[in-house]
């Protein structure tokens, strides 16, 4: 057989080639089948009619109308900013989109909740920013579904409160609270919020809706690209483990995004690009 | 039918799982070839149904689902296996549509699906995944952009960069020749 006249690799051939074996791979079939397989239409309309329609979407979007307008106010952000043109600035997983500034800087999307401004937060720092479900650090590993990796900058230590938000692909944050050398974020009480979710390269969408005032500075940490936002509010979108999430929590500080492999992480500090740099760089 | 199915019609639903299921199961075959594509893509679609709501109107349905399929499989590729490496595999007797072709010709389709194979095993995880979107799937460029959740201009640079790596590991087992 290796004798057989092999035939040349031209595009043309090879696109050919590549089709042609499309019909010839033994793919799965959705059945029934003759050996019993399961129908896997019927199967999925049993298993939607026995748990309700809509059930977890109903819950969603039964928000408070200010809640609810503000989103689909930035999902009409969103388009208009498509409209007004995209740049994809190269972070693995993550496409910025520059458009027309917010009206106006959100409320916390979780008013009855919020403090008012000035006056820190009753309990566990983040406690009123709708960060999901408080957990032990001890307990961390064990809650979130992918590995967490904590700074190790010594001046910034432990983290105050940690959470975990299955409603956001558990997506994982940590806290810590304002005190010297910490200043308050946005958020009074509130110091440094790093979240971390699940992204990896070419798997995940992420889209940043920023306003034209926002300035982006593409840096570096630990050699890999990331980029610094800075000045207006920003809004983040992407597809989690579970399907499509709205991150619709307001940012509290300027922002240092990067990727470590599967991992996209947001440091939100007040401390500056160079000292957030510095923080995201101890992480292992 | 979409717009039944958002209003809550499940068996309008169950019309639209029928109609893709067969490019959800090979989405999930070619993202995760290791795991169950049909748990994959019964959860997905599972999945789909309650982002309903969230699908935007008169946008494309295919390629909104199949990233959704792909997403699922992408988990179950990671929990599973992650050194899945391709697990395709192709039937001896070749395409159905082969109308009685010589041993000869048989021979030579036959080893030439075993080279494109092997060759598509040695390619990266994201380059197989558009090289399957476009040629298995037969996906357009701007649906396996929506698939795979990548811009449509890294859909065209990443095809170009596997097609090329194809061309290079299938001259290499051609011993470097490039007759024809």
């Amino acid at each position: 057989m290796a004798d057989q006249p092999r035939r040349s690799w031209s595009d043309a051939a090879l696109e050919d080639g590549l089709r042609g074996l499309a019909d010839a791979i033994e793919w799965p079939t959705a059945g029934p089948t003759a050996a019993g397989g399961p129908d896997l239409a019927a199967v999925v309309r049993g298993r939607i009619e026995a748990a309700g329609p809509y059930a977890p979407a109903r819950r969603r979007w039964s928000w408070r109308p200010a809640r609810r307008a503000l989103v689909v106010a930035v999902a009409v952000l969103l388009a208009f900013a498509a409209l007004a043109g995209a740049a994809g600035l190269g972070l693995p997983g993550l496409r910025l989109i520059f458009g027309p500034a917010p009206v106006s800087p959100p409320p916390s999307l979780e008013p009855s909740r919020s403090p008012a401004r000035g006056s820190p937060a009753r309990g566990a720092p983040g406690a009123s920013m709708g960060l999901g479900t408080r957990v032990e650090l001890g307990d961390l590993d064990a809650r979130a579904d992918f590995p967490v990796s904590l700074p190790a900058d010594p001046a910034l230590g432990q983290p105050d409160a940690a959470y975990v938000d299955p409603t956001r692909g558990g997506q994982v944050t940590l806290v810590w609270a304002a005190r010297p050398g910490l200043p308050d974020t946005l958020e009074p009480g509130v110091g440094l919020v790093l979240t971390a979710f699940r992204g990896a390269v070419g798997d995940a969408f992420f889209t940043k809706v920023i306003g034209m005032d926002t300035t982006v500075r593409p840096v570096r940490v630990d050699g890999r690209r990331a980029y610094w936002l800075s000045g207006d509010p920003h809004f983040l979108f992407y597809d989690g483990p579970d399907g499509f999430v709205t991150d619709s929590r307001r940012w509290v500080g300027d922002a240092l995004i990067w990727a470590d492999g599967p991992i996209t992480y947001r440091l939100e500090t007040s401390l500056g690009a160079d000292r957030a740099v510095e923080i995201a760089t101890s992480m292992p | 039918m979409i717009d039944r199915a958002c209003a809550g019609d499940v068996a309008a639903y169950e019309t639209l799982v029928r109609r893709y299921q067969d490019v959800a199961l090979r989405t999930a075959h070619l993202v995760a070839p290791e795991a169950d594509a049909a748990d994959a893509a019964q959860d997905a679609f599972i999945k789909a149904h309650a982002a309903l709501p969230r699908f935007r109107r008169g946008a494309p349905f295919r390629p909104w689902l199949l990233r959704i399929v792909a997403n699922e499989a992408r988990n179950r590729r990671r929990s599973a296996d992650r050194r899945a490496g391709l697990a395709l595999r192709v039937s001896v007797a070749g395409p159905a549509d082969d109308v009685a072709p010589s041993p000869e010709s048989a021979v030579i389709a036959s080893e030439t699906r075993g080279l494109l194979l092997a060759a598509l095993g040695n390619l990266r995880g994201e380059e197989r995944e558009v090289i399957g979107a476009r040629y298995f799937l037969g996906l357009s460029e701007a649906e396996t952009a929506e698939a795979l959740a990548i811009p449509a201009g890294t859909v065209k640079s990443r095809t170009a960069r596997a097609l090329g790596h194809l061309r290079v590991t299938l001259g290499a087992t051609d011993g470097g020749r490039t007759d024809g």
